[in-house]
Parts: structure tokens; sequence; C-alpha cells
């Protein structure tokens, strides 16, 4: 039985009407394009450390994470390790973040048209589009798993509940863009804050930390505290994860797009390295709720998770991916007392929907910037600008609707999202290395990277869904597979810039 | 055994670190807001 009271609701609903008061009030300060993508650069060191921290932990993340936790132990959080040190080294050196930032551009593939011309640009968007909506598209059913599970609703209100988050959110998004992200982040990042910590402490007072590891002992051995050491993971994981956390810091547009809205490129390289051991945290917390849900829910509560209709129509090992997803929230909905049931909702929701608002504005700041470059012959006026912009991000809002309806998720919540992020992390981190530092980069490679980068992927998942060469795909795995979309972007760029002849690039000076 | 000190350490570690952080940046980041929004609102100023 859970616990969600009207007492929780009211918390719920304050929280709500204070964020959608304070999203939609900063609208009047939208004069122009660059106040709606990039906040007008204003944008100072503890805004940005909110604001980052606050859009890369949503539900999903949270979700993965603690599905992490309670397949992997604690070993489970050393992708948050890993990003963590790769955004601490980026931020101290400011590697590509810094000519990115002090070259002036909204996006990344802005500043690839410097190097690589038009065309590269274009392909950029659209393959950052792509991967970027892709990934995004499981955010919001996995939202309203979450909320249905924990407040014990009817299934059947999943979708209301969807629609009612996104509507608020794309309200203030598309109103205010930047600036509403930024300000309803700041107080999202407060509520998300106060109910992580609380339930944390909750469980470690209340379950404590020796029954925690007593179980993953008892179910991981030493595995689950090494990764090197767990059946699922080892060095090709580690070294996977490694590279991906360095490209994923580089060029995830919603993460750069905060280095982007700085005042200068000083004060986006300290919301880095001061935001970085963020990333430990946003993975070991929820973990440590995925290990708390292991430790006390029975195997046959877990069963309960799911009717028979949908057990019918999953394999046995969707059907086990699916209820250890559930394990969390499902675990919470009974171990977190009344009262602080609403603020672990509000927390939830808090998460949810600055992910959401963030993303919905960076991925439609690219489509505006470059995939519809090649259209404006002409420079348009500010308020189309900001008009064209207002309807892209409301037509993303009603593609998440679709898409979050329509798409079943098979295999696990992290797997997807790293297959849909490697389609673009791969080849953009290529390109943009190479456009900062190489000096032999060309228009060639970057096509050639661009190419590689997204075909090891789809052709990994080809190989995975044909039933004659699914047991080659599950030899290879997606770590060995995801490491060689790296490996090829890279030796397309280095082939493909080599075999061009050489010739002066458009604007030498352009990029340090 | 050194695992889970660790982990042990990395959990206590990430309590007290968030817990710093979100009383720092509540109170730095609502100065944050007030200056981006009367930059915007005089950009002069700037």
């Amino acid at each position: 039985m859970t616990q969600f009271t009207w007492w929780d609701g009211s918390l719920v609903g304050l929280y709500l009407l204070v964020t959608m008061i304070a999203g939609i009030m900063v609208r009047k300060y939208v004069g122009k394009v660059e106040h709606f993508l990039v906040a007008g650069r204003e944008m100072n060191v503890y805004l940005g450390i909110a604001s980052l921290a606050a859009t890369e932990f949503g539900i999903v993340t949270c979700m993965y994470t603690a599905q992490n936790g309670y397949q992997k132990g604690f070993a489970g959080a050393t992708p948050g390790i890993l990003v963590a040190i790769a955004m601490l080294v980026v931020g101290l050196t400011g590697f590509c973040i810094k000519p990115l930032r002090d070259a002036g551009v909204i996006t990344i593939p802005e500043l690839f048209e410097k190097r690589f011309g038009p065309r590269i640009r274009w392909a950029s968007g659209v393959v950052i589009v792509l991967g970027g909506l892709l990934n995004m598209g499981v955010f919001l059913r996995t939202g309203g798993d979450f909320l249905v599970t924990v407040c014990g609703m009817d299934p059947k209100f999943l979708t209301l509940m969807m629609t009612a988050l996104l509507l608020m959110v794309a309200t203030y998004t598309v109103l205010g863009g930047m600036l509403s992200v930024l300000v309803t982040d700041f107080l999202q990042f407060i509520v998300m804050s106060a109910g992580m910590l609380v339930v944390t402490v909750l469980i470690l007072w209340r379950i404590g930390w020796s029954t925690l590891v007593q179980t993953v002992e008892q179910h991981y051995g030493a595995g689950g505290f090494n990764p090197f050491l767990h059946a699922d993971m080892g060095v090709d994981y580690v070294l996977f994860n490694t590279i991906g956390a360095f490209a994923t810091v580089l060029t995830w547009q919603t993460m750069v797009q905060r280095v982007l809205a700085a005042k200068d490129s000083r004060v986006g390289l300290k919301v880095y390295s001061r935001t970085s051991f963020f990333f430990v945290c946003r993975f070991l917390i929820p973990g440590l709720w995925g290990i708390a849900a292991l430790a006390t829910l029975a195997p046959e509560e877990l069963r309960q998770l799911l009717s028979p209709q949908e057990l019918a129509t999953l394999t046995a090992q969707q059907a086990q991916d699916r209820m250890q997803l559930l394990a969390m929230p499902r675990f919470l909905s009974t171990f977190v007392p009344a009262g602080l049931m609403g603020l672990l909702v509000a927390a939830m929701l808090a998460a949810d929907m600055s992910t959401d608002s963030a993303y919905m504005l960076t991925w439609g700041g690219v489509i505006y910037n470059d995939i519809l470059a090649p259209f404006r012959k002409k420079p348009w006026s500010e308020r189309r600008g900001i008009l064209v912009n207002r309807f892209i991000v409301a037509c993303i809002g009603l593609f998440l609707l679709i898409y979050g309806l329509w798409y079943k998720l098979e295999g696990d919540l992290w797997s997807y999202l790293l297959l849909t992020g490697a389609i673009y992390v791969s080849s953009m981190s290529t390109l943009l290395v190479a456009c900062c530092y190489w000096k032999r980069a060309n228009n060639w490679g970057a096509a050639a990277a661009i190419v590689a980068g997204a075909a090891i992927p789809v052709l990994f998942l080809v190989l995975e869904k044909t039933p004659a060469t699914a047991e080659l795909a599950k030899k290879i795995g997606p770590n060995i597979s995801g490491i060689a979309a790296y490996v090829f972007a890279w030796l397309a760029m280095i082939v493909g810039s080599l075999l061009k002849p050489q010739q002066q690039p458009t604007n030498p000076k352009a990029v340090s | 055994m050194a695992s889970h000190t660790f982990w042990w350490i990395l959990t206590i570690a990430c309590v007290l670190w968030y817990t710093f952080v979100t009383v720092y940046v509540t109170i730095r980041g609502a100065a944050d807001i007030r200056t981006m929004l009367k930059h915007l609102s005089f950009p002069a100023e700037k």
C-alpha cells in the first residue's frame, strides 16, 4: 500500500504552482533569439551548477542508475565516477570546451562550419537531433512509470500523467526559452536535492549500511564492489564507459549548452569542474536506492509489478529487466512515510521537468540554428526567429508524447541510452577534437567520421535483431561494439582527411 | 574489505558534499538569477 496522502498531494501541487509561475514570469525578458537559446550568455557559475545538475538528473536517470545498483551492486556506480573524472579533467584543462565557448557559437555544429563547411554543419545537426530525440524518447514513459508506481495509481492513468507533465513543461519552455529553463532549473535543483538527500539518509538510517553491503555481497560477491570482477562488466565495460564519459562531456549538447550560455569560457569551465562530483552522486545515490530495493523486496513481490497481459508479451529476459527497473519505485512506495512521500514526488517531478525542458530547448535550438540554416538565405528578424523556435519546441513536445506512448522499451534502459547516445557522441566528439586541435582535419574526414560513428551502432542493432546473427551480436556485446564505433570514427577522420588533397581551410584563424 | 571502505567513504562524501552544495548554490544561485535578469532588463549596465 502506498503512503501518498492528501498532504503529499498538496505539497506536490504547491511545487508545481511555484514552478509554473516562475517559469512563465521571465518570458518578458526574451527579446532576441540569443536570449531564447543561451539566455543572452548571462549565466553565472552557481546558476550554471544548479542548471547542469538539474538538467542531467531526471526520473529516467534515477531509474537506470537504481537499476544499475539493483543489477550490479555498488560497482553499478562506476560510470558516474568516470563521468565525474572526465568532467573535472575537461573543466580544469578547458580541452575543446574553451575554444568552443570562445568561438561564440550557439551550437556545436555551428563551430564545425568554420572548419568543415556548411554541409558538415547540417549533417552534424541531423545526427545530433536524431540521437538526442531518440535518447529522450523514453523519458516520458519512464517518468510516468515511476510516478504511477510510487503513488500507487492505476496504470491506466499513465497516459494522463505523461500528457499533463509534458504540457506544463512545454508551456514555460515555449514562452521563456533558456531563461525559463535556468530559473526553473534553479528551483527544481533545490527541491530535487532536498528530496534525494532525505530519502538517502532515511535508507542509511533505517536499513543500515551493513545490510546494504551484505545484500550486495550475497548477490554479487566481490563483483558487486569491483567493476573488473563483475560478470556483466569487466575491462571492456570500463573502457567503453571511460571513452563514452569523455565524449559525452565534450559533445552532449544539453551539457555543453551550459558552457555556451555562460558569461565567458572561464565561467563555463568553473561550472564543469565544480559540478563534476555531482555525477558521482547522480549514480551512487539512486544506486543505493536500487540496492535497498534488492535488500527488502521478495522475488514474488517483484513479479506482482507486471500484469499477466504484460508478462505474456515479454521474453523472460525482458520481463526480468522490466521488473528490476520498477523495483526501486516499488520499494520507495512502501518505504517512504506519508508526509515525506510528497517531498519525494515533488523532487522527482522537479528532476523530470528540468530535464525535459532543457532537452526540448536544446534539440530545438540545433534544429533552428543548424538544420534550418540553409533555408535562411537572408537573416530572419529576432521576432520571427523566436516564433520559429517556439514552434519547434512545441513540435518536439508533440513528438515526445507520441513516441513515448508508442515505443515499448526492450532490454535494460542504460543500454538503450548508451546505444542512442553512441550514434551521436562517437562521431561528434571525433569532429570536435579534430576541429579544435588537428590542422589537417577537413570535410572529407568529417563526413567519413559521421558515417562510421553512426553505422557501427546501427549495424550492431541489426545483428542483434536478426535471428541468424543474434548469437554473434551476443558474443561481440554492446561494449566492444561501442568501442568499435569510436575507433572507426577516429580512423575514418584520419584516413578521410589524409586522402583529400591539401588546401587552405575556409577560415584558418576561426578556431584556435 | 578495502573496496567496502572505498564505497563507504564515497557514500558519506556524496551525502556531505551534496548537502553543502545544495545550501551554497541556493544562496549564490539566487543572486546569479537577480544579476542575470537585471542585465537583460538594462543591457547598458553590463
